[in-house]
């Protein structure tokens, strides 16, 4: 997969995070296996997406609140994996495609700020000519494509062309687990955990725990 | 009075569009205008224009009921313009925190969690219920609201009592605590995974302390290159 295709299709996911539909595929663990089935490698996205899918679980867009951008982060982190597993190891690919999500949530979060500030000119645009809301209100969808574009190629870039030396650390399955797992377990605790549903997380764990020693 | 079923899918379809040209100034207002303006006719949208262009701002799934509830009030034309102002200022509120109870805190983190459970179980399984379960409830919400709102018109915000707000909620948050606990049948019974809980109850902390989420996600950033450094 061109890295420049590849970099339109994460840009145009990451639309439906507020820009079009909102249909949820722009979550990670969609993006994942969207990405994922582009490579042929289905279950590696699933699996990358599923993590930071767990990692992103509280990403509240509540009024003004903009978090970090969980979207970005799960087509970053899948495409950039398979990038950068054609040259490198999948110790190494795996443990520099989590790093580089990581950062492209924060930074995307930050250039999303930027964006909506933008758009206040399209408003003020419009309160000048008022007979023009189609257009002042749809070429809000260029700075939202633009914004994932010009986040995704460099690291797209970046993925398609580095050599990862050998000293570089490899992250490997278990580790990555454990990692997603915690964060998985602090979010949905933190979401879910109340005094009337105590009871719900106990029998969720225990038919957790009789299923792993079953 | 009726919607027709075009004017039903015109309004639909121009709602997917609501967040478009969201800003910090007017947040949705252009995106309202935009909604309205697909179920107007051409008479009304100078008047549209002239009320509504100021701030709007709603959970993105819940403006299709306001919007209904306002082309009615425009069809029916016995209202003065400060009060459709009125209704429109409260009822965008109260559809706000209703959907964002409802939806980012309740039903999309918990069929993500599970979807997460069931992906790392079952693979392609674990999106798909997630796609499919969560549009369902979008798409119904979406489009319901538009009827609902065209029918009910100034009514509608006593929809927010119905059972598919405050049931759906309630069985969401069930589900959501008993997959939290579920979450266990993905551990393994090995020392590593003892790691599991001094990181799950350090960033419980920075959650309920109300770190910001950009402090949180630089601490698992951190803790990612020292445990794999380490």
């Amino acid at each position: 997969m061109n890295f420049i295709l590849l970099s339109v299709i994460g840009s145009g996911i990451i639309l439906d995070k507020y820009a079009f539909g909102e249909f949820g595929i722009s979550q990670p663990i969609i993006a994942g296996a969207i990405i994922g089935t582009l490579f042929g490698d289905l279950q590696t996205g699933i699996f990358i997406g599923a993590m930071l899918q767990l990692i992103f679980l509280v990403g509240l867009p509540i009024g003004r609140d903009i978090p970090p951008d969980g979207q970005a982060a799960g087509v970053i982190g899948t495409g950039s994996y398979f990038l950068l597993r054609v040259a490198n190891q999948a110790g190494h690919a795996l443990c520099l495609a989590f790093i580089l999500a990581l950062a492209s949530a924060i930074i995307g979060g930050a250039l999303e700020i930027f964006v909506r500030r933008r758009n206040e000119k399209l408003y003020h645009l419009f309160m000048k000519e008022q007979k023009r809301l189609y257009l002042y209100h749809l070429v809000g969808l260029i700075p939202a494509f633009l914004r994932s574009f010009c986040l995704v190629l460099p690291i797209f870039l970046l993925a398609n062309y580095i050599r990862i030396p050998a000293q570089f650390p490899q992250l490997n399955k278990e580790l990555l687990i454990i990692i997603g797992l915690s964060l998985g377990f602090a979010n949905s605790i933190y979401l879910f955990l109340k005094k009337t549903t105590v009871v719900y997380v106990l029998v969720g764990a225990l038919c957790g725990l009789a299923l792993l020693v079953f | 009075m009726r919607l027709s079923f075009t004017r039903f899918l015109k309004i639909l379809f121009a709602s997917f569009f609501i967040q478009t040209s969201w800003s910090f100034f007017s947040m949705q207002s252009m995106g309202f205008l935009f909604n309205l303006f697909a179920g107007a006719n051409k008479d009304q949208r100078d008047k549209i224009v002239k009320i509504h262009k100021g701030f709007f701002n709603t959970h993105p799934y819940m403006s299709s009921y306001i919007t209904g509830a306002t082309l009615r009030a425009y069809d029916e034309g016995d209202v003065s313009p400060e009060e459709i102002r009125n209704f429109v200022a409260i009822t965008q509120t109260s559809f706000a925190s209703t959907g964002d109870l409802l939806f980012w805190q309740t039903l999309r983190p918990a069929l993500l969690l599970i979807a997460a459970i069931l992906a790392l179980k079952s693979g392609v399984i674990g999106p798909l219920v997630f796609i499919i379960t969560y549009n369902v409830f979008h798409l119904f919400h979406r489009a319901r609201g538009i009827i609902d709102g065209y029918q009910m018109g100034r009514d509608v915000i006593y929809v927010l009592k119905a059972k598919r707000f405050t049931t759906v909620r309630h069985i969401f948050e069930i589900l959501g605590a008993f997959f939290t606990g579920f979450l266990f049948s993905s551990v393994s019974f090995e020392m590593n995974y003892l790691l599991l809980l001094p990181i799950t109850v350090l960033f419980l902390l920075l959650l309920t302390k109300r770190f910001p989420s950009v402090l949180i996600i630089l601490a698992v950033l951190l803790l990612f290159v020292i445990m794999v450094m380490v």
